[in-house]
């Protein structure tokens, strides 16, 4: 659960899966199509091969964050301070100083724009690139990536897919959404949950009960696999569908490697510090975990980082109380910073997408209560690594972060962007359960072509 | 492979969010016969809002929105022709509009691209719609209206057509105070619900379906929505669907055989073939997991496949009906609807009111009564149950939504903000509703507070007390609550019964008639709309008893079909054609675990023995409930998702205590057993009718004598036997209603 409830209250309960729980398999066609998805782009060099999605839930301000307005009267330019960066001419919010120290890794598009004011209706859009219909819902770009990512290692010769889950969400996916959309439930994000007592993760059960070895495991799965394949309750056509998730819980039970990527204990204290210990809502560990895995080949984390609803007082994002320097902007500023260097120092930042983005921004002008409310019509967005060239700004909001001034960007052309850079052709068409195409991202979406470095 | 392709029609409403995936707007209509408007006085309500809504000026993306766009506001689909005439001719100190030169006027050249417009070219400077705007400022800009929309009459309503190619000719006529009627096709928005399914050229409303299957459009024009049901079939040929069954039955009164006949009726059109029907041991299953929320217990297995009467069906489900487990069952169902126990700190409220509940259920009080009793509670919560309804949300609003998502079925948050875009819910119906809760002050005693009210945001007045759609109440009555149960309870009450029927028909069925439960509306139609209508006047007619219906479903040949599907039907998931898969609900599945192993569960200080079902509290302590999932009943229960990812269950089910900790220990079904010195076969029969209801086919004992070595010690014997009981606990037959 997310410590931080978003404004509505609601619980995701709106949209109804299409197919989601269907686990159909690839026909032999559509491995030539996955084969020609990624053979697309080897004419645009995408050079991620995994993506960490820093969500910041419940929508950041624009104007506290990549899109201060510090000309504006007070009431739209807010309490916060305005900075420059190591990059000559872009500035940021005062509280991102660290991050701001490494600006020319990063990107941000000043000019993101969406009709979508509502946390649900939102965040699927920014999460799939397609605006909701009641018709089909869409998967998120972590299951879409999950998806052609296994098919595509199962199909070609030898190569083994990590027993990782391949989309995980630390500590928790966004809870309105189940995140597969129409994809099998196997792409769905596999959360770790988060152990508050230390701000450290774990996932549970990943040990043997006492008095069961592998051999009465590998028994257990054997007899479940046989009572499915005599199974009452099978379909009349006598297809068998292995139980996938059965299958996955074995394989990351039985391998030692594979659990150890989340014992963050094995990371040395200073690295620990540097990511932040006590930031609200463990974002600093989330990220390092974030790395943990993509350096063990996890092609989609996202780190959910909940509490960005700010309706009161847009001053808390900087401290709750005097000294606070845990608050959302700090803890997200040492967190991101230092995860960007140290990706840098891996030298993994080339090979790894890193997106810091929510559903929207914020209401320009200051309310009532000190906050802000929720403003789709413009707001910003972060990226660095795989393939993004840093120090530039994309677009620009007007002078009152109203509304995009230059270069409108939609949640659609992002996803389109964000699927190129990791080297999926965003016309590259799945199918629903029942047989229907659907494209990648959607059909007019356009890339964000400066984006690349 | 060729797959059958089906879509899924569910409208989505969030909040005061709505979104309809519009029509691409072709370049402004040109007709050829303008000759309805040529010569007319232009109407601005009712020939210019249409325009705004045609061309998406007053969506919620555009003008729409609440803080409307490029400082122009208009009212959402024109809700509010008032407003959008000040907005128009008042503010921007009437530069909007230029009496001496209608042309020059911002609302002509905004639109037409003259001068720059955030939305771009929208309309033709020489088009219909552009005149009209010159005509009506040249004839000086007044409001003056001369009729009164009365009603659209869309058709086709509903459209079979046999070939997919077909073209589809939608119109639209507008009928009129006056008694005038006009051809308003070219002014109505016409929306696919799923636009890969239908293709609609807004040139000239022509509909053209992409894929078989039901699908629908939503035809918009000013404030009034419709729904247009189009069907192709999913086969070519026409299919064999057994008739005789309905013939043939038993059950000859007309009242009995709707379910099938509307079934069938439907499935014929969509030529999908059904599946066949369940055998004894998987009907007892099915109904004893539906209607008491148990699995049947090994000796009722053992007897009712060795039952010979020719009523045993009849028999079981009238039995099943008048157990005490279908009292504790049902009074979860509605527990759960109730949400009793949102408040966590309430705990003697909870109490008392499940109590309560609890004696409704047994005693078979009629719906409407529970219903009547809960309304118009007064008094002190912690001793009378339902005055616990005014303790489960926060505030009147909160009421308001809560009372019409529950007993009316409907959604009316929209109408907090706005009217609704897809309903006929106004603001003055959200606002009249909440009035008449805010006189209920919801303290731990529950009396009337008639000084209370609440301020319509609209007018910025006190909103006056309101029957949602119905009618106002004396603005000084001091509790509307009366006047609102009997409206809710009166035998012709558009939304009570059918509200609650379509819930007992999902809970058997798997699948509202209208999905989502809660979400009623002229454009979310039931996929079999006679029958929704017939159960609930049988419903009505038979005293508001909930048996009444639920035997009736479970007598259906539709709810005896098998959940087998056929390759011709694999992808039918609402018409019925094969019986829905239900996965157990966590209560359920929770005690069914502890049934087969025999061994209790624990639920936080409850005593030994407490089953899952009957907690009153739903945020008791239990590891069980936080693997196979749990609703808080904080929000609502309904369409609620498996709470845990599903590799995070078989990761627990491996390693954690739900099985491991309870399969072999002492006084456990497996224990006693091998005390008895039952021979592994029989252990392995005795498992399989204690947790799949049915006995073990060839498959399935050729599989379990190749696997048991019966040489090898009792210790490696028992093992093998614990991980038959956990695989068995694990397979998809065990945790499906199938």
């Amino acid at each position: 659960m997310n410590t931080v409830k978003r404004c509505d209250g609601v619980s995701r309960r709106d949209f109804l899966r299409v197919g989601g729980l269907t686990a159909l398999g690839l026909g032999l066609g559509d491995f030539f199509h996955l084969q020609r998805a990624f053979a697309d782009n080897n004419t645009i060099g995408a050079k991620a091969k995994s993506c960490i999605l820093i969500w910041l839930d419940g929508g950041p301000s624009h104007l506290e964050t990549f899109d201060p307005k510090p000309d504006a009267p007070q009431e739209v330019r807010g309490p916060l301070k305005t900075i420059p960066t190591n990059v000559t001419g872009i500035h940021i919010s005062e509280c991102l100083e660290q991050t701001g120290r490494i600006m020319d890794k990063f990107a941000i598009i000043r000019s993101m724009t969406s009709p979508l004011g509502e946390h649900n209706l939102g965040t699927q859009y920014l999460m799939t690139g397609y605006k909701p219909t009641p018709a089909l819902e869409y998967p998120t770009f972590g299951s879409t990536i999950a998806y052609i990512r296994s098919q595509n290692a199962q199909k070609s010769d030898g190569a083994s897919l990590s027993v990782l889950p391949p989309n995980i969400a630390v500590p928790n996916f966004t809870g309105e959404l189940s995140g597969n959309g129409y994809l099998p439930s196997a792409t769905r994000p596999f959360s770790v949950s988060s152990n508050s007592k230390d701000n450290d993760f774990k996932v549970r059960d990943l040990d043997f009960y006492e008095g069961i070895d592998l051999t009465r495991l590998s028994r257990r799965k054997q007899f479940v696999n046989a009572l499915n394949e005599f199974s009452n309750a099978k379909d009349a056509d006598g297809t068998t569908k292995t139980d996938s998730d059965l299958e996955r819980a074995y394989n990351l039970i039985t391998s030692p490697e594979a659990k150890a990527a989340f014992s963050l204990s094995e990371e040395p204290h200073d690295v620990r510090q540097r990511y932040g210990q006590g930031g609200v809502n463990g974002i600093g560990h989330a990220c390092l975990l974030a790395r943990r895995l993509v350096e063990r080949g996890v092609p989609f984390v996202t780190v959910n980082h909940a509490g960005w609803d700010t309706h009161q007082d847009i001053f808390t994002l900087k401290e709750r109380y005097p000294t606070d320097r845990n608050a959302h902007l700090p803890s997200l500023d040492r967190a991101l910073s230092a995860l960007i260097q140290d990706l840098t120092d891996r030298r993994m930042l080339d090979e790894t997408l890193v997106i810091v983005m929510g559903e929207f921004g914020r209401t320009p002008k200051i309310n009532s209560q000190g906050g802000r409310d929720h403003w789709p019509n413009v707001f910003s967005v972060m990226l660095a690594g795989g393939g993004v060239q840093g120090g530039q700004i994309i677009g620009s909001s007007d002078a009152l972060g109203e509304f995009p001034k230059e270069r409108p960007v939609t949640p659609s052309d992002l996803s389109s962007t964000i699927y190129t850079l990791l080297g999926i052709d965003p016309s590259f068409e799945l199918h629903t359960s029942d047989g229907r195409p659907v494209r990648v991202a959607p059909d007019g979406a356009k890339v964000v072509s400066e984006l690349f470095a | 492979m060729k797959v059958i392709q089906i879509i899924l029609i569910t409208l989505v409403l969030t909040l005061c969010g709505y979104l309809v995936q519009t029509v691409t707007y072709a370049n402004e209509y040109q007709t050829p016969n303008q000759s309805s408007v040529a010569n007319d006085f232009v109407d601005f309500e009712n020939d210019l809002i249409p325009i705004f809504s045609k061309f998406g000026c007053n969506a919620g993306a555009c003008h729409g929105s609440a803080a409307g766009r490029g400082e122009f506001k208009l009212s959402l689909f024109g809700g509010n022709p008032q407003a959008d005439y000040k907005s128009i001719v008042r503010q921007l100190a009437g530069r909007r509009i230029n009496l001496m030169h209608p042309e020059q006027s911002l609302v002509i050249l905004k639109p037409t691209a003259q001068t720059n417009h955030g939305g771009g070219h929208v309309l033709d400077e020489n088009g219909e719609a552009a005149r009209l705007f010159r005509n009506w400022i040249q004839q000086g800009a007044s409001y003056e209206t001369l009729r009164r929309l009365e009603r659209v009459e869309i058709s086709p309503q509903k459209h079979v057509i046999a070939n997919l190619e077909s073209p589809i000719q939608l119109y639209a006529d507008a009928h009129f105070s006056d008694g005038t009627k006009r051809d308003v096709t070219r002014w109505t928005v016409f929306t696919a619900e799923d636009s890969s399914a239908i293709e609609i050229d807004a040139s000239n409303a022509i509909a053209k379906l992409k894929r078989p299957g039901r699908h629908i459009i939503l035809a918009r024009y000013l404030t009034e929505v419709v729904s247009i049901e189009l069907i192709a079939p999913l086969n070519n040929a026409e299919i064999q669907n057994n008739h005789r069954t309905i013939e043939n039955s038993q059950r000859t009164k007309s009242s009995e055989k709707i379910i099938d006949i509307e079934i069938q009726k439907l499935l014929s059109i969509l030529r999908l073939p059904f599946s066949g029907t369940i055998d004894d041991a998987t009907f007892l299953r099915r109904v004893t997991l539906d209607l008491t929320g148990r699995i049947p217990t090994t000796d009722a297995v053992k007897a009712f496949t060795t039952d010979t009467s020719r009523k045993k069906r009849e028999d079981l489900v009238d039995k099943l009906l008048e157990s005490n487990e279908f009292n504790e069952y049902w009074t979860l169902q509605f527990a759960k609807l109730l949400r009793i126990g949102a408040k966590e700190r309430n705990t003697q409220g909870a109490f008392v009111y499940h109590e309560w509940l609890s004696n409704q259920i047994r005693e078979g009080v009629g719906y409407d009564k529970i219903v009547r009793a809960v309304i118009l509670a007064t008094g002190d919560s912690h001793e009378i149950g339902p005055a616990n309804f005014y303790r489960t949300v926060d505030g009147p609003r909160e009421q308001a939504e809560f009372m019409s998502e529950l007993f009316m079925g409907v959604r009316l948050r929209c109408a907090n903000c706005h009217n609704h875009p897809l309903d006929k819910w106004t603001q003055d119906d959200y606002h009249g509703l909440t009035a008449i809760f805010a006189k209920i002050e919801d303290e731990q005693v529950i009396k009337v507070k008639p000084s209370a009210e609440v301020i319509h945001p609209a007018t910025r007045e006190k909103a006056i007390p309101r029957i949602p759609g119905e009618k106002y109440l004396p603005s000084d009555i001091s509790d509307g609550r009366g006047e609102l149960v009997e409206w809710l309870t009166k035998t012709d009450n558009p939304y009570f019964a059918k509200a609650i029927v379509n819930r007992l028909w999902k809970a058997m069925m798997g699948r509202g008639l209208v999905e989502p439960v809660d979400d009623f509306r002229s454009t979310n139609p039931a996929t079999h709309l006679e029958l929704l209508t017939a159960l609930a006047d049988d419903f009505v007619k038979h005293g508001y008893e909930i048996k009444r219906t639920l035997q009736l479903i479970a007598l259906s040949d539709a709810y005896a079909r098998s959940s087998n599907a056929l390759s011709e039907n694999r992808s039918d998931d609402r018409f019925y054609s094969h019986a829905v898969k239900k996965p157990l609900s966590p209560e359920v599945l929770a005690d069914a675990v502890s049934d087969v192993l025999d061994v209790p569960d624990r639920y936080g200080n409850e005593p030994i023995g407490t089953r899952a079902i009957s907690l009153v509290n739903p945020n008791t302590e239990s590891d069980a409930l936080d693997i196979l999932g749990r609703c808080s009943r904080e929000t609502s229960c309904e369409n609620s998702d498996e709470a845990i990812d599903g590799l995070q269950r078989k990761l627990h089910l491996f390693n954690g205590d739900l099985l491991n900790a309870r399969i072999g220990v002492k006084d456990s079904r497996l224990d006693k057993l091998l005390i008895q010195n039952k021979s592994p076969m029989d252990i392995v029969s005795e498992f399989y009718i204690s947790a799949l209801s049915r006995y073990p086919t060839d498959d399935d004992i050729t599989f379990w004598q190749q696997h048991i070595d019966f040489n090898e010690s009792a210790n490696s014997q028992r093992a093998i036997l614990e991980d038959l009981v956990w695989s068995l606990l694990t397979c998809d037959e065990f945790v499906m209603n199938h």
